[in-house]
């Protein structure tokens, strides 16, 4: 007989519950653990615990491996709160891309504290701090989304910048936002692309096709 | 024809770039992070990658670095396009694998030159 | 849904938006599933048919007694009646294709001839799906007679395992499905109806499973493909990431995840890789991994 069922191999759900009953400790000390999987087990069972979230971060700030990093930001995603997000915010300085990009999404998925940090990131000495700030921007649901755009193209001197600045206005943009579009070529006068990332979105939000109907 | 994968979250940069290099002659495709990439790459064989770095789900280095180890096609030349043309952008890139390294914003003719030179359409 | 569209702004009366709001917060925690505001309506007649059923004539009443009953049981009922159990026999039939052509022969390179495979249908819903793997490998799976393969179907929404359990379909379920292979694997009842036959029944394993709770998820782990299809849209991001690294957990190093027509891994998580097989593009947990 080809398909087997084993009733026995596998508890049913319900009645395995954990080998042994663990508090928030013993979980803590598992994300030390050396096997991996013991790791991903323990964030996961972390998320929702705000009283965890700081070993949390210390354990995402040593992980190496990369599920495990995964799980340790899904938890602190799920957890969400001030806390987590005043211990991501510095991984943005980060050398690591990846965990760079790993605490961009979970601000992004935290908008309601993002009006406490936001207009200080925006102003950070650092434009590539500056670029991630408006690339938590991109797809954070907040209202205020267009004005800080807005303001970047207004204000901030680094062509990289207000170019990532443009280029999510493209999608949120709004009536609003098409004045200081426009004066932003006169800025950057050397820089073909600001010119055409431009026109792209004025297009989009205008509604207007162009002739070659793309 | 040659076919170049454009990756980037900014969709006016895949604009651009597609733009650029369609009227160069080039086969472009579309990319908007590094885990589609390496979707793509399991489908089409392309002739170069132009990663971005700062990228959701999955960033350019990553990416890369993935590309070398297990693609199907390891040795496909990679430029990967940084914000900054800082020293550290340039030594992570090129030993995550790439073969050249560019900042941004690009100037079309640098772009383009180094495209063709890394798809082998100069030689 | 388009047909509920022109009613979108219409509130039932006895709801609130706030009312709402706090609904779809609590049920989002406990199941993964996040309405947006219009599927309002959809969400508020389900909540009043269930205030009807369980006599309570507010929602603030109804409320209470959902977040402080303790065995769970009303929240169960909510749950069935919000799932949307859609699904049919052979329902983007080129991943059975890929599974008995190219996943399944990798699979058991890695296996002693005895050994078991073990293939989990999450969310299965009314069963169509956990049957038509079992139909698939026992017709189009050459090596099905050297291998011992272990299929389990699993669902948050026991209304629908019951029906999986009873294996009875008819019309739209069936309309995929070749007739030969009905006429050789169903009965057909005196009400015109289809019944699976009790040897596939009894060789499936059927569980409620809420794939968001991390405690219910552990035991199920050493398997070497998961169908997960058609749950993720469902999901918003959080929780597509939880469930995609339950999913990890639940794979063995190799092991591949076939997800629906419209849901990719690309837009959710790098814990699995692309591997691309003539009938489909499916997801693998990398081999290397340590565990
Ligand atoms: C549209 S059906 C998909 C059935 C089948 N996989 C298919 O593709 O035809 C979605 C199913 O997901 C189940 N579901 C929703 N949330 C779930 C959860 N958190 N855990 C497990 N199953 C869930 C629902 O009960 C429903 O039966």
């Amino acid at each position: 007989m080809p398909l087997i069922r084993r009733d026995d191999a596998a508890p049913a759900p319900g009645q395995e519950r954990r080998e042994i009953p663990r508090d928030r400790e013993g979980l803590i000390a598992q994300l030390d653990d050396k096997r991996p999987v013991a790791r991903r087990r323990a964030s996961r069972e972390l998320a929702g615990d705000a009283g965890a979230v700081d070993a949390l971060c210390d354990a995402l700030e040593r992980e190496q491996d990369e599920g495990c990093r995964h799980a340790m930001l899904t938890a602190l995603l799920v957890t969400g709160g001030q806390r987590v997000q005043e211990r991501l915010l510095p991984l943005l300085r980060s050398e690591d891309a990846a965990l760079r990009n790993g605490a961009i999404e979970v601000l992004q998925g935290m908008p309601k504290l993002a009006a406490g940090y936001m207009d200080e990131l925006l102003a950070d000495p650092d434009s590539d701090v500056r670029i991630f700030a408006v690339n938590i921007l991109e797809s954070l649901r907040h209202e205020r989304v267009p004005d800080w755009l807005r303001g970047v193209l207004e204000r901030d001197d680094h062509v990289n910048v207000c170019a990532a600045a443009v280029d999510v206005l493209t999608e949120v943009g709004d009536d609003h936002c098409l004045d200081a579009l426009r004066q932003l070529p006169a800025r950057f006068p050397g820089e073909p692309f600001i010119a055409f990332a431009v026109r792209t979105a004025e297009r989009r939000i205008t509604g207007e096709e162009r002739g070659d109907g793309r | 024809m040659t076919r170049v994968l454009v990756v980037d979250d900014a969709q006016t940069v895949r604009l651009y770039h597609r733009e650029l290099l369609e009227q160069d002659g080039f086969d472009v495709d579309e990319a908007v992070n590094g885990l589609e990439a390496l979707e793509r790459l399991a489908d089409t064989p392309y002739d170069l990658l132009l990663v971005d770095v700062n990228m959701p789900r999955m960033d350019g280095y990553t990416c890369v670095r993935r590309v070398r180890t297990d693609g199907p096609d390891i040795g496909v030349p990679v430029i990967m396009v940084t914000t900054e043309g800082a020293a550290g952008d340039r030594e992570q890139a090129l030993s995550a694998g790439a073969n050249l390294h560019m900042a941004k914003p690009v100037q079309p003719e640098v772009l383009l030159s180094r495209v063709r030179l890394m798809s082998g359409v100069l030689s | 849904m388009a047909a509920d569209a022109p009613r979108e702004a219409t509130e039932v009366p006895g709801i609130g938006y706030e009312d709402f709001t706090r609904f779809r917060e609590f049920y989002y925690r406990k199941t993964g599933n996040w309405f947006e505001e219009n599927k309002r309506y959809y969400v508020d007649k389900r909540l009043l048919a269930r205030m009807r059923a369980t006599g309570c004539g507010t929602f603030r009443e109804y409320f209470v007694r959902l977040r402080f009953e303790t065995d769970g049981a009303e929240l169960q009922e909510l749950v069935n009646s919000m799932t949307v159990n859609e699904t049919y026999f052979f329902r983007e039939e080129y991943q059975f294709q890929c599974l008995v052509r190219s996943m399944l022969p990798r699979v058991v390179k890695r296996k002693k001839p005895g050994e078991t495979v073990r293939i989990w249908s999450l969310p299965c819903s009314t069963g169509e799906e956990v049957y038509s793997l079992a139909l698939y490998l026992l017709e189009y799976w050459d090596d099905v007679d050297d291998y011992n393969v272990e299929l389990i179907g699993s669902d948050i929404d026991t209304r629908a395992l019951e029906k999986a359990n009873q294996g009875i379909y008819e019309g739209r379920a069936l309309h995929a499905l070749p007739g030969p292979l009905l006429k050789r694997y169903f009965r057909r009842l005196p009400d015109g109806s289809h019944q699976i036959l009790k040897s596939i029944r009894d060789s499936i394993r059927i569980s409620r499973v809420n794939l968001q709770d991390p405690l219910e998820t552990r035991p199920y782990r050493g398997f070497d493909v998961v169908f997960c299809r058609n749950l993720l849209i469902y999901f918003d991001d959080a929780a597509r990431r939880r469930a995609a690294e339950t999913l990890y957990d639940a794979l063995n190093p190799g092991g591949y995840i076939c997800l629906g027509h419209s849901e990719f891994m690309s837009r959710i998580s790098s814990l699995f890789k692309p591997a691309r097989f003539p009938e489909a593009i499916v997801y693998q947990r990398p081999e290397e991994d340590q565990t």
